[in-house]
């Protein structure tokens, strides 16, 4: 529907199959060169035959090799069904910015490692407050959850994060955490939390800080005209109405 | 002979046959046939819809489709909704809302998905949609109570004011009194979302009565149960109706009150609401619930053997949300009392609690796709899963057409093998021929994204997160689901290479998601400059992309195609990637 907005002229014919030149078409090539070193995990079989899951065939050795969508020619589309491709696809003549090789991973920057740089993406055991969005579950839902009686932990009534009785506070509970000396700030979920005692464990957890060291830490938070803060010096409702973000210093003396 | 037949059709039959093509794909196929009938298509299509309010620019959608009368807008990506897109990244309505108000006096509905909405384009559609009719937000935000109340008070023609979802800036209850005496047009009104300790009961109790055509009235938790009694009593014809908050005292004569009120709606088909239920007051509902074909439980707090006694009595139900204090046992009395069962939502409801709060396992899903033949779309959410109850679940229910598993810790194994959870995966997109809808979750290894770039053609929206080893699980996907239109991925080893080499296929989809993996931010600037139809934005909250060596991953990559050009509407925190300099800066 977008695309077909732009048009004050009839939309361009759709590329014939004849001049449809399928070797400069980056995702074909791709295809083939995959390959039967990728495609040597054995897929799923269909039927009832199939009754035990760990006992799952190779494919490949009964494939024929006519399809050149590679050796595992199981349900992969062969060129021949093109027709029925080529009917979705307005396929621009130039794209492939990359040819695909086998070795993805054959760079000098492996993925996994430039991963742990970027810290938003580690992930922590039983922290589920250091994973921003995780479990996927919508803002207001979380809330409702933890004013449940049953399942609910020490303190039951939310912190003033909540207003009213209403479905949804229309702030976002979530706060920046910065810990100096860490270029990466972290986000936490103040909801879930009813204590300073509490929210200091979830952030020296957060930022690996063992109990030893815990002394040598404070917590600082910044309120709404912009000045920062001890937290501990304000009770937790005040603490909590008036911050804007955190941030973990170590303390001198 | 049949071709000088077709041409010398008038319009007019065109138009009237056109008129049948409801689908918008349909009427995007019919435009396609000849320059004639984009023509005439175009002015009589009365409802658009537009998935990303960045793909096209308002101005556009008016010079083509000059006559609509509704139109549906979405902004923000789905991953919004969980807190992973910053505030102020945008979807800002009222740009759409004043084009529409200069080119559109008889603008009728508007429906909105994830945009910020504020007073001023509310108090804007108030002023210059004279027969303006439906008003839908949802999980919208920006607006406050006085925005709705000049909806209120202009709109004597309003028959639709949905606000699921949405955030609302609670000023003051009294916004329903704005509504006019005089006025009585209202069919469906959901407020579930406002807060306001103090709620205009009256005036709500007023409206309800006056508008004898009401159809639909979900309400906020600020309505107290004796309350509710009142206000159903005026509406004996409602279909849907959420109700507000439960009392902790059960009182009889409140109790009496509310079983004799529920029983005089006959028609009522869809319950939501539930706050703070307490079960001994259920009971009440139980004279509707022979009828009752959807069911929202997921605010209610009780228990399985109350859960199982209520969801017993529905046997015509079609859709139930709940919390995962059904359990399996609750989930199996389900699966044998509601034989038309489609749709089910589980939710956690300790979705931060390490251990298990409750006995809700895989055991329950498998329960209810063997039991219920119609079920077709699933949102669940457990602890832990095994590779074959997934092969079980595919092979007994290959209807699927959304599946939707959220295994609460990341990377969780089959805790029957400790393998990866690749096979389940894989034959639920195998057997599940018509699967449009996949969320994925628990440990998954390259594999499972070979067997869904392999299976998974009618596929349109994937989720992802924590999953994959390479860039060639992104290939597969990539280049193996053709109806993909939607990729949502966070937290997974995808980089540059995937990218790049399928980057054709992201001007066949809507948009392209990628959180916390590993996208350089150089690849960025080659796709922003390379493909000119998309818009590469890059968010990073950290500080300018340009400030760390090009190799560097980007936070957040949200990519999606688009005939307007890169936005102007940025704030600070999000980059275009365009032809110029590969930077452009808000």
């Amino acid at each position: 529907m977008e695309l077909q907005l732009g048009l004050a002229l009839p939309p361009p014919p759709l590329i014939p199959i004849e001049t449809f030149d399928l070797n400069s078409y980056g995702n074909y090539e791709t295809r083939e060169a995959l390959g039967t070193n990728a495609l040597s995990w054995p897929l799923l079989k269909l039927g009832p035959a199939d009754n035990d899951i760990n006992n799952i065939h190779h494919h490949n050795s009964s494939s024929s090799s006519s399809s050149s969508g590679g050796g595992a020619g199981c349900k992969k589309r062969s060129f021949d069904e093109a027709p029925f491709f080529d009917e979705k696809r307005n396929v621009p003549k130039t794209l492939h910015l990359l040819l695909w090789t086998n070795q993805p991973n054959d760079e000098d920057d492996d993925p996994s490692n430039v991963l742990h740089e970027n810290s938003s993406s580690a992930i922590f055991k039983n922290d589920g407050e250091g994973l921003v969005g995780w479990p996927p579950v919508k803002t207001w839902r979380k809330k409702v959850h933890h004013q449940i009686p049953n399942g609910g932990t020490e303190n039951n009534r939310l912190p003033a994060v909540e207003n009213g009785i209403g479905g949804r506070a229309s702030k976002s509970t979530y706060v920046k955490v910065k810990m100096e000396g860490v270029p990466i700030a972290r986000k936490i979920d103040l909801s879930v939390h009813h204590s300073f005692e509490g929210l200091t464990n979830t952030l020296m957890r957060m930022f690996g800080i063992s109990d030893g060291n815990r002394k040598s830490f404070k917590l600082t938070y910044q309120d709404r005209e912009g000045d920062w803060l001890l937290a501990e010096d304000v009770p937790w409702r005040t603490f909590i109405r008036s911050l804007k973000c955190l941030k973990l210093i170590r303390s001198r003396g | 002979m049949l071709k000088k037949m077709a041409f010398s059709f008038p319009d007019e039959v065109l138009e009237h046959v056109f008129s049948f093509i409801q689908s918008d794909k349909d009427r995007n196929a019919v435009s396609m046939v000849c320059k004639s009938w984009y023509e005439i298509e175009r002015w009589c299509r009365r409802k658009v819809f537009v998935g990303n309010c960045y793909a096209v620019s308002p101005r556009m959608v008016i010079r083509r489709f000059p006559e609509f009368r509704s139109i549906e807008l979405k902004g923000k990506p789905h991953f919004a909704d969980f807190n992973l897109v910053p505030d102020g990244w945008g979807g800002y309505v009222f740009p759409w809302i004043a084009e529409m108000a200069g080119a559109y006096p008889w603008l009728e509905e508007i429906r909105l998905k994830r945009m910020v909405v504020t007073d001023e384009s509310l108090e804007l559609i108030a002023k210059s949609f004279k027969n303006f009719k439906v008003l839908v937000l949802s999980s919208c935000e920006g607006f406050s109570t006085d925005g709705l109340a000049a909806i209120a008070a202009s709109c004597k023609n309003l028959k639709e004011l949905d606000l699921r979802d949405c955030e609302v800036d609670d000023l003051s209850a009294h916004w329903l009194s704005h509504f006019p005496e005089t006025y009585t047009s209202l069919v469906s009104l959901n407020i579930s979302c406002l807060g306001s300790d103090e709620a205009s009961f009256s005036a709500l109790e007023r409206l309800v009565r006056r508008c004898t055509n009401l159809k639909t009235l979900r309400l906020n938790r600020a309505v107290p149960l004796d309350k509710i009694a009142n206000i159903l009593r005026h509406a004996p014809q409602l279909v849907e109706f959420g109700t507000g908050t439960y009392t902790a005292d059960v009182r009889p004569d409140v109790y009496s009150d509310l079983a004799g009120v529920f029983s005089s709606c006959k028609e009522l088909k869809s319950l939501s609401g539930f706050w703070d239920v307490i079960p001994d007051y259920l009971p009440a509902i139980y004279p509707v619930c022979s009828k009752l074909t959807s069911l929202n439980l997921s605010y209610a707090t009780i228990q399985s053997p109350d859960l199982i006694k209520l969801v017993s009595h529905c046997p015509n139900l079609q859709r139930l949300l709940v919390l995962d204090y059904i359990e399996d046992s609750g989930l199996e009395v389900l699966a044998s009392s509601c034989k038309d069962l489609q749709e089910l939502r589980v939710f956690p409801s300790d979705p931060f609690g390490a251990e298990p709060n409750v006995s809700l396992t895989e055991q329950g899903l498998v329960a209810v796709s063997l039991g219920c033949p119609k079920l077709q779309s699933v949102l669940y959410f457990c602890r832990r899963m095994s590779n074959e109850a997934l092969v079980t679940i595919a092979r007994s229910r290959p209807n699927f057409t959304r599946f939707r598993l959220c295994i609460i810790e990341p990377k969780t194994a089959d805790y029957l093998t400790l393998e990866p959870l690749d096979v389940g995966f894989g034959a639920i997109v195998q057997y599940c021929k018509d699967l449009r809808r996949l969320s994925l979750s628990g440990l998954l290894t390259d594999r499972v994204f070979e067997y869904i770039g392999t299976y998974a053609k009618k596929l349109e929206m994937l989720s992802v997160a924590f999953a994959g080893d390479s860039d060639l699980g992104l290939h597969h996907v990539l280049s193996g689901c053709e109806s993909l239109r939607k990729l949502e991925i966070r937290d997974c080893p995808f980089g540059d290479k995937a990218l790049l080499a399928n980057a054709a296929k992201l001007e066949t989809m809507r948009s392209l998601w990628m959180s916390s993996c590993a996208v350089s931010f150089a690849a960025c600037k080659l796709l922003g400059q390379k493909m000119p139809r998309l818009n590469v934005e890059v968010i990073d909250e950290r500080g300018p992309p340009d400030s760390r060596p090009e190799n560097c991953p980007v936070d957040k990559l949200y990519i999606y195609r688009s005939i307007a050009g890169p936005r102007f509407d940025m704030p600070p925190f999000v980059w275009t990637m365009d032809e110029d300099s590969g930077l452009r800066l808000s």
